[in-house]
C-alpha cells in the first residue's frame, strides 16, 4: 500500500524523537504479555500538586533522619504504610524561579530560559524517559491524567500534564475520568475486521492531513517549522499508537477491575477514582508508567472550603488561622488518599502472587514547598518498584538536584539514563 | 503639547538605556550600577573571589552587564542566595539594611531586563495556532455553531497573553479534540440548515401555576379549620372533670392549647387527630387509621406536622396573593421557596435538540408599587443547579402598560445539558430569608414587587448562510435522496476547503485524499450525510484551519499579502477570522493601501465584533482572572450580591469598550469626570438617575472616589480575598498596570513572617514588618504606601473610613483580641510625592499618563502580534505614544500606529 509507505517514509524521515517499536519483538510480547512472566515488570508512578504543603506540619524533623523518625501531622493517615515510604528533604530544582509553577519542571528539572530569543524552554520529563523503555510492551506507552479544572489556578503552571516529550513540548492528559475508563477497558465489541478497517481509516485521515501540513510547512521560517512540528509530533504519537493498536488487535482487553464511572465525580472523589483507575491500568498492564496531576481548587471545595489555593498557600501572611486550616486539611486529604493508594497497590497481586507495589515505585509531590518557596521540595518515594531505601527521613545536602532522586528511581526500575535534567549523580541517601 | 517621550522610568536597568539610541543595533544589555560594587568588595569576595571560590562560586570576575545566559543564571544564583538569607552567612558581617534593599532592588530588575533582553524575539512573530476563544469564534463564523470548547487547553496558562504563539502547544490528544469537536460542529450546521425556516420557540404561561395557588389555599384553608375543630375537643375533654388531675399534671398549671394537643392520647375522652382527617399512620388522609405502632419519637414527629397545618404560616400569604390583580393573565414573584410550583422563580427550558447559537429570552413584566430597591430587578439564572446569574434587568412598567424584557443568550453545542434550562427569580434568590423576616414583623409575608404574563424563549435565525455553508450547497440533501455525483461532492469538499483555510488554496492531492475517505465512509455504510460530514471534520483538524501561517519562501523578512494581513487584523480587532468584506479587499490586495487599511480598521472596532478584542484583551492585560480566585463572603457584604458583582465585572470591559469606540483620550482610564454603568451599579455607587440595564456614561460629581479604574468596584475587589484588602496586591497591581513601574516578580524562598499570626495590629502595622528585612523592603517600600492610599476601600469596593480585626481561633473570635482604627491612607511614593488621602494619590497617578501608555502599547503589541514585547519593540513604542500624544492620547491612534506599523505587516 503505497500510503503506508509514505507514512512510514515521513516517520523515520523526521527527526524521531521517539524510535518505533521494533515490530518483531512487539510481535512476541503481545503474547509473552498475555502469559504470566517470570518476573512482574516495573512501573512507575508520579503525582505532583500545585500549591504545596503546610512545611511546618508536613515535613519531619530534619533533626530525627533515618527509620526511627516521628512521623508529622500532615502525614499521620500514612502511618499505617510507614516502613513503605520514605521522605527526601534538601531536593530542589536549581534554575526554578517561578513561584506558581508547581509541576512544570518538576520532572524535568530544566531552565526556563535556557534558550535565547525565548522566555520558555522545557525538556523531557523523567516520566517520558522512563516510558521510552518501559511502555514498549504495553497497549498504551505511557498514562498522563489530570484532575481538576484550570479555573482559577491550579498551581501547576504551563502544561499540559506532568509529561514534556524529548522536544521539551508539552503531552496532553486525559482529563475525564470516564473518557479514560473507556479508553482503557472497552471498545472490544467491535468486529475484528470492522477495528482494522477502522485502523486502516485512522490511517488515512492522518495521510490526509499530514498532506496539507506538507503543503503548509514550505516556505515557512525556521522558528514556524518548529512550530509546525508540534503539529507533526502529535500526529507522529497517534502513528505509534495505531500501530500499536495494530499489533494488539485482537488480544483481547483485559476485564476493566472496575465499574464504569460515574461522571462529575470532583475534589476528593475524582482523586480516590483517579486512584482506582491508574491502579487497574496497572494492574492491567495496559501502561506501565502513570502521571497524574492532582487537584487543588476543587479538593478544597469537596472539603467545604471555599478558600482558592493560592490564597491558602501564603497562610503565613494572613490574620486568623483559617488559611493554615485549610491548608492542613488539604494535607490530610491528600495523606489520605495516597495512603487509599498504597493500599491497592498492595492488595493487588501479580501473576507470581507478589504485590502490585513491590514493582511500582509512586513519587509525589511538587515543585512549589510553600508560598513561593521552591527549595525543599516536598518528596516521598513510595514502593518497591525501584529497589530504594523505605521507611526513612532522609535528609540528602541542601539544595541536592531533584533530579538526582529521579535518576535513582530510573535506575533502580532497570531504566538506563546516564543523567537527567540537571542531575549530579544518583541520590546515594536513597539508594539502598 | 505633551511630549512624546517617555519621562519616567524608574528602574535603572532600563533606564539607562533606549530613549536616544532607540534604534540602536547593537542589542540592549540589563546594567547593574557600578556602585554596588562596594558591597561585594566588602560581602562577597573574601569567599568568593581570587583566593577562595566557596560553594565554587566567584564572584569577583562577575561582569555588572548581564549579556548572556550563562551571567544571567550565576547573577540569578546571587540574588537567590541574599533573597533567601543564606548569604552572606548569619555569623558573617551583615551589609547595612539600606546597602543591601538597595543593591537587590537594582539586581532584580537588571535580572528583568536581562530576561526580557535574552528572549527577545527581534522582532520576529511565531506562527500560531489558533487560541481557544479564537478556535470558537473561527468555528462560530465559518458554521454558525456556537460549540462547547472547554476541554481544549485555555491557553491562558503561561504568562503572557493567549496570543503568544511559543506557547500555543499542539499534541496527540489535541488533534483528536479537533476531529471531535469538528464533528459536532458540522452535526450541528447540519441541523441548523435542515431547521431553516422553522420556528424554534416555547412559552411558559404564568398563570398556568394559579390553579395550583387556589388548590393548595383551600387545602390549607381546610387543614387548619379540621384542626382548630380538633383543639376545641381535645380542650373539650380535658376540661372534663375526670381529667382535670390528669391534665393538671403535664400542665403543671399553665393553659397552653400545644400541650393539651400533644398529650392528646393521656386525656380521656379527647379525640385522636386522625378523627379530624390528619393522618398520623401511613394510610391516606381521612381513612381509618391502621395499626400502627408509633414510637415515642415518630408520634412527635407527626404531631409536628399536625402542628404545622394548623398553624400555615403561609396561609395569609397566599390569600393576599389571590387578591392581587392581574392574576388571570399573569403571576407575581413569590417569596415561598419551596419549589418551582410556587413561582418563587419561573423557569424555561430549551429543547435540548435545538441547535446551538443565537436565542433571545423574552419576558413581559411589571413592577408593582413595592419594586423598589433591589426589589425592582429580575435576574436571570442559568443552569439551575449551579445557579449561574447570567443578568440582571431593571422592572420599572406598570401593570396596566407592562414591558417586554429582551434578553439575547447563546445556546451551546455541547456540555451540561442544564445550561439550557434558565429561571427567571427576584434579584438574590434568597427568598426564604426575606419571608421569615416579614412573618416575624408582619405576621403575612413580604410584598408582592414583580409581575410576570409570561417568558418565552426563541431562536434568532442568522441573517445569512455562514460561509462554511454555503459552500456545500446543493450537496446537502434529504435522507431520501440518492447521494449526489463524485464531481459535485468535490467541487464542495475544496470550497469548504477554501472557506475554512480562509483563502489559501490547497493541493489537489489533499482534496482527492479527502474524497477517498468520503468514499470509505460510503463503503464502511455511511449515508452521505454522515460520510460528509467525517470528512469535513478532517478539515477542521488540518494545520491551514487552526494556524495562522504567514510563509516568508527564501527570504528572511517579507511583507504580508493582502490575505494575510486580512487575518493578522481580524484575529487582533476581532478575535476571529476575516469576514466577506475583508477578504475581498485582501485578495485583490486593496487592503494593502493605507487608507483602505485605516479604513477597515475602523470599520472593524465600530462593529460588535470587537468585543472579540477588548474582551480578552482587557481580561488579560488588567490580570482580572484573579476575581475568579476566590469567593466573595456574602454575609460580610450582602450589598455585593452576584449581580452587583456581575455589574462590577462587566464595568471594566464596558470602560474599555467606550474608550475605544468614543476614542476617548486613554487617560480617561486613570482619572474620569464618568463612569460607565448600568442601574445596578448606580445603586451600589450611589448614583442617582440612572434607570435601565444599558451601561453608560454618567458623570460624577467633583467629591466622588469614582471614575477612572481606580474608582472601580471590580478593581479593589481584586486586591483583596473577598473578605479582606489586601494594600500588597493592589499596590502591585497600580505598579504594573497604571504607572507601569512593574515589581519584579515575587522572588522564591524568602523567609517567611510567621511572628505575626494572633498578634492584634491594624493593616499598616501588619505589613509595615515585611519592610523589616532588606530583601523584602527592596520591593515593599514602593508597593506598600500605594496601597495603603487605596485603603478606604473595603474588599468589595465600598468606601469606608474604618477598619477593624478581629483574631480569630478557627471560626471563633477571641475575646478581646479585636480593634478598631481609623484609616489613615496618607503616606508618599517611593522617592517620589506626597499625598495626604486617595483624592491626592489618584492625583499622582493621573499625573502618570505617558508611562501608563507605553505599558497599555507594549501590552497591545504582545497581543497583536503574539510574541513578548521586546527591547527591540521600544521604537514601535516611540512611535505609537508620538502618533497618539499628537491627539490628546485619543485610545484608537494607539491601534492605528500598530497597525501601520512594519513591524503588524511584515513577517
Amino acid at each position: 500500500m503505497t500510503t503506508h509507505l509514505s507514512r512510514r517514509h515521513f516517520l523515520r524521515s523526521t527527526t524521531a524523537a521517539i524510535a518505533l517499536p521494533a515490530l518483531d519483538s512487539l510481535g512476541f510480547r503481545r503474547f509473552a504479555a498475555a502469559a504470566p512472566a517470570s518476573a512482574p515488570p516495573k512501573r512507575m508512578v508520579f503525582l505532583a500538586f500545585g500549591w504545596g504543603v503546610t512545611a511546618e506540619t508536613w515535613y519531619p524533623d530534619a533533626k530525627e533522619p533515618g527509620a526511627g523518625y516521628k512521623l508529622p501531622v500532615g502525614l499521620q493517615p500514612l502511618a499505617r504504610h510507614k516502613k513503605d515510604f520514605s521522605i527526601v528533604q534538601g531536593l530542589t530544582n536549581k534554575f526554578s524561579n517561578d513561584g506558581h509553577f508547581g509541576s512544570t519542571f518538576w520532572l524535568t528539572g530544566a531552565n526556563r530560559y535556557a534558550k535565547q530569543g525565548q522566555n520558555f524552554a522545557n525538556s523531557i520529563s523523567a516520566d517520558q524517559v522512563a516510558a521510552a523503555q518501559l511502555g514498549q510492551d504495553t497497549r498504551f506507552t505511557s498514562l498522563q491524567l489530570n484532575g481538576g479544572q484550570e479555573v482559577g489556578g491550579e498551581g501547576h503552571g504551563p502544561g499540559l500534564s506532568l509529561a514534556w516529550n524529548a522536544n521539551g513540548k508539552p503531552i496532553g492528559g486525559f482529563n475525564d475520568p470516564v473518557e479514560t475508563f473507556h479508553r482503557l477497558f472497552s471498545g472490544d465489541r467491535v468486529p475484528l475486521e470492522q477495528q482494522k478497517t477502522l485502523l486502516a481509516e485512522r490511517r488515512s485521515v492522518l495521510d490526509t492531513v499530514l498532506d496539507s501540513a506538507r503543503d503548509l510547512q514550505r516556505g515557512l521560517s525556521k522558528t514556524d517549522t518548529d512550530k509546525l512540528d508540534e503539529y507533526f509530533e502529535g500526529i507522529r504519537d497517534i502513528e505509534i499508537r495505531l500501530n500499536k493498536d495494530e499489533k494488539w488487535l485482537g488480544v483481547p482487553r483485559t476485564k476493566a477491575p472496575l465499574a464504569e464511572p460515574k461522571p462529575g465525580l470532583a475534589g476528593l472523589e475524582e482523586i480516590r477514582l483517579h486512584y482506582d483507575l491508574l491502579t487497574a491500568a496497572l494492574q492491567t498492564d495496559s501502561t506501565r508508567v502513570v502521571t497524574y496531576r492532582l487537584p487543588v481548587n476543587t479538593l478544597l471545595k469537596s472539603l467545604s472550603i471555599t478558600i482558592n489555593g493560592h490564597d491558602m498557600s501564603h497562610y503565613h501572611l494572613h490574620q486568623g488561622t483559617e488559611k493554615r486550616d485549610a491548608s492542613q486539611a488539604r494535607d490530610l486529604a491528600l495523606s489520605e488518599t495516597l495512603a487509599g493508594l498504597f493500599d491497592k497497590l498492595k492488595a493487588v497481586k501479580e501473576a507470581d502472587g507478589t504485590r502490585l507495589f513491590d514493582h511500582t515505585t509512586v513519587a509525589f509531590g511538587s515543585n512549589i514547598r510553600t508560598e513561593h518557596d521552591l527549595n525543599n521540595c516536598p518528596t516521598l518515594i513510595a514502593g518497591g518498584g525501584s529497589g530504594l531505601k523505605l521507611g526513612h527521613n532522609i535528609v540528602a545536602p541542601k539544595d541536592t538536584p531533584l533530579c538526582n532522586a529521579w535518576l535513582s528511581m530510573l535506575h533502580g526500575s532497570g531504566v538506563n539514563a546516564e543523567r537527567h535534567g540537571d542531575s549530579t549523580g544518583v541520590l546515594k541517601e536513597i539508594m539502598a | 503639547m505633551r511630549t512624546p517621550f517617555p519621562i519616567l522610568l524608574t528602574s535603572l536597568a532600563l533606564g539607562l538605556l533606549w530613549f536616544a539610541t532607540a534604534i540602536a543595533a547593537e542589542p540592549p544589555r540589563a546594567l547593574i550600577p557600578e556602585r554596588h560594587r562596594v558591597l561585594f568588595q566588602e560581602h562577597c569576595v573574601k569567599c568568593h573571589g581570587a583566593e577562595k571560590q566557596k560553594g565554587k562560586f566567584r564572584i569577583d570576575q562577575l561582569p555588572f552587564t548581564i549579556a548572556d545566559i550563562e551571567t544571567a543564571e550565576k547573577w540569578q544564583k546571587v540574588l537567590n542566595a541574599m533573597n533567601s538569607g543564606e548569604m552572606p552567612p548569619e555569623d558573617e558581617k551583615q551589609p547595612a539594611k539600606a546597602a543591601k534593599a538597595d543593591f537587590l532592588d537594582d539586581l532584580a530588575h537588571a535580572m528583568v531586563a536581562a530576561r526580557r533582553s535574552l528572549s527577545d524575539q527581534n522582532g520576529a512573530t511565531t506562527m500560531r495556532r489558533l487560541n481557544r476563544r479564537e478556535y470558537r469564534n473561527t468555528i462560530r463564523e465559518l458554521l454558525g455553531v456556537e460549540l462547547n470548547v472547554m476541554d481544549l487547553p485555555s491557553d491562558t496558562s503561561t504568562s503572557g497573553f493567549d496570543t503568544v504563539g511559543a506557547n500555543l502547544f499542539m499534541s496527540a490528544n489535541q488533534f483528536e479534540q479537533y476531529l471531535a469537536l469538528g464533528r459536532q460542529a458540522l452535526d450541528d450546521a447540519f441541523s441548523i440548515q435542515a431547521r431553516t425556516g422553522s420556528s424554534l420557540k416555547v412559552r411558559y404561561e404564568t398563570e398556568r401555576s394559579l390553579g395550583y395557588f387556589t388548590k393548595r389555599t383551600a387545602e390549607f384553608e381546610d387543614g387548619r379549620e379540621r384542626f382548630t375543630r380538633w383543639t376545641t375537643a381535645v380542650k373539650a375533654a380535658a376540661n372534663r372533670p375526670e381529667n382535670r388531675e390528669t391534665v393538671a399534671a403535664f400542665t403543671k398549671g399553665v393553659q397552653n392549647d400545644a400541650l393539651l394537643r400533644a398529650s392528646w392520647q393521656k386525656i380521656t375522652g379527647a379525640p385522636a387527630p386522625e378523627d379530624f382527617g390528619f393522618n398520623l399512620g401511613n394510610g391516606p388522609a381521612g381513612a381509618a387509621t391502621p395499626q400502627v405502632i408509633l414510637s415515642v419519637a415518630q408520634m412527635a414527629k407527626r404531631l409536628r406536622a399536625v402542628e404545622a397545618t394548623g398553624a400555615a404560616p403561609q396561609l395569609p400569604y397566599l390569600k393576599k396573593y389571590l387578591a392581587l390583580p392581574g392574576l388571570e393573565t399573569g403571576a407575581y414573584l413569590t417569596s415561598l421557596a419551596d419549589g418551582p410550583a410556587w413561582n418563587s422563580f419561573f423557569g424555561i427550558e430549551a429543547h435540548q435538540g435545538w441547535p446551538s447559537g443565537d436565542y433571545l429570552i423574552r419576558c413581559r413584566t411589571a413592577a408593582t408599587r413595592h419594586a423598589t430597591g433591589e426589589r425592582r430587578f429580575l435576574e436571570l439564572v442559568a443552569n439551575v443547579r449551579r445557579g449561574e446569574v447570567i443578568s440582571t434587568h431593571e422592572v420599572s412598567a406598570t401593570l396596566e402598560n407592562p414591558q417586554v424584557i429582551e434578553i439575547p443568550i447563546k445556546l451551546i453545542k455541547g456540555g451540561d445539558p442544564l445550561q439550557r434550562n434558565f429561571m427567571l427569580r427576584e434579584r438574590g434568590g434568597d427568598t426564604r430569608k426575606r419571608f421569615d423576616d416579614a412573618i416575624k414583623a408582619n405576621g403575612v409575608g413580604p410584598e408582592f414587587a414583580l409581575w410576570v404574563d409570561w417568558i418565552e424563549i426563541e431562536r434568532v435565525s442568522a441573517r445569512e448562510v455562514p460561509p462554511g455553508m454555503k459552500a456545500l450547497t446543493g450537496v446537502i440533501l434529504d435522507a431520501k435522496a440518492s447521494p449526489p455525483a463524485q464531481a459535485d461532492v468535490r467541487a464542495a469538499i475544496e470550497r469548504f476547503t477554501v472557506a475554512a483555510f480562509r483563502d489559501r488554496t490547497t493541493p489537489a492531492s489533499y482534496i482527492d485524499r479527502l474524497l477517498q475517505l468520503y468514499e470509505t465512509r460510503l463503503k464502511a455504510g455511511d449515508k452521505h450525510e454522515a460520510a460528509l460530514k467525517q470528512t469535513l471534520a478532517v478539515v477542521l483538524a488540518s494545520p491551514p484551519f487552526l494556524y495562522l501561517a504567514e510563509p516568508i519562501g527564501k527570504t528572511s523578512r517579507k511583507s504580508l499579502t493582502g490575505n494575510e494581513l486580512a487575518s493578522r487584523l481580524s484575529y487582533f480587532l476581532w478575535g476571529s477570522p476575516p469576514d466577506a468584506a475583508l477578504r475581498e479587499l485582501g485578495s485583490t490586495g486593496e487592503l494593502l493601501r493605507p487608507e483602505v487599511l485605516q479604513a477597515q480598521t475602523t470599520r472593524l472596532l465600530d462593529d460588535p465584533r470587537s468585543a472579540g478584542f477588548t474582551e480578552p484583551f482587557t481580561q488579560q492585560w488588567l490580570g482580572l482572572d484573579r476575581l475568579d480566585f476566590f469567593q466573595f463572603n456574602r454575609r460580610l457584604f450582602p450589598q455585593f450580591d452576584a449581580a452587583t458583582e456581575l455589574s462590577a465585572r462587566q464595568e471594566m470591559h464596558e470602560t474599555i469598550a467606550h474608550v475605544v469606540r468614543q476614542n476617548t483620550p486613554l487617560s480617561d482610564l486613570l482619572k474620569a469626570d464618568y463612569v460607565v454603568i448600568d442601574s445596578v451599579l448606580a445603586d451600589y455607587y450611589g448614583l442617582e438617575g440612572v434607570t435601565g440595564d444599558e451601561f453608560r456614561k454618567v458623570p460624577v460629581p467633583k467629591d466622588s472616589p469614582r471614575g477612572g479604574l481606580i474608582g472601580m468596584a471590580a478593581i479593589h475587589a481584586m486586591g483583596g480575598n473577598g473578605e479582606y484588602t489586601s494594600p500588597v496586591e493592589r499596590g502591585v497591581w497600580v505598579l504594573r498596570k497604571l504607572v507601569n513601574d512593574p515589581p519584579p516578580p515575587a522572588p522564591a524562598n524568602v523567609p517567611a513572617i510567621g511572628r505575626l499570626a494572633g498578634q492584634v495590629l491594624d493593616t499598616r502595622q501588619r505589613i509595615l514588618a515585611h519592610q523589616d528585612q532588606p530583601q523584602c523592603a527592596s520591593c515593599h517600600r514602593k508597593i506598600d504606601p500605594v496601597g495603603f492610599g487605596l485603603e478606604n476601600f473595603n474588599a468589595v469596593g465600598q468606601w469606608r473610613t474604618e477598619d477593624t480585626y478581629q483574631v480569630m481561633l478557627g471560626d471563633r473570635p477571641v475575646n478581646g483580641k479585636r480593634k478598631t482604627w481609623t484609616i489613615d491612607p496618607s503616606g508618599a511614593l517611593y522617592k517620589g510625592p506626597e499625598f495626604k488621602d486617595y483624592f491626592e494619590l489618584r492625583d499622582i497617578i493621573a499625573t502618570k499618563s505617558t508611562p501608563f501608555a507605553r505599558g497599555f502599547s507594549a501590552a497591545l503589541i504582545e497581543y497583536a502580534l503574539g510574541r513578548p514585547c521586546g527591547f527591540s519593540d521600544e521604537p514601535l513604542i516611540d512611535e505609537m505614544l508620538k502618533r497618539a500624544g499628537g491627539k490628546k492620547l485619543a485610545t484608537r491612534e494607539f491601534i492605528h500606529a500598530l497597525i501601520d506599523s512594519t513591524a503588524f505587516q511584515t513577517k
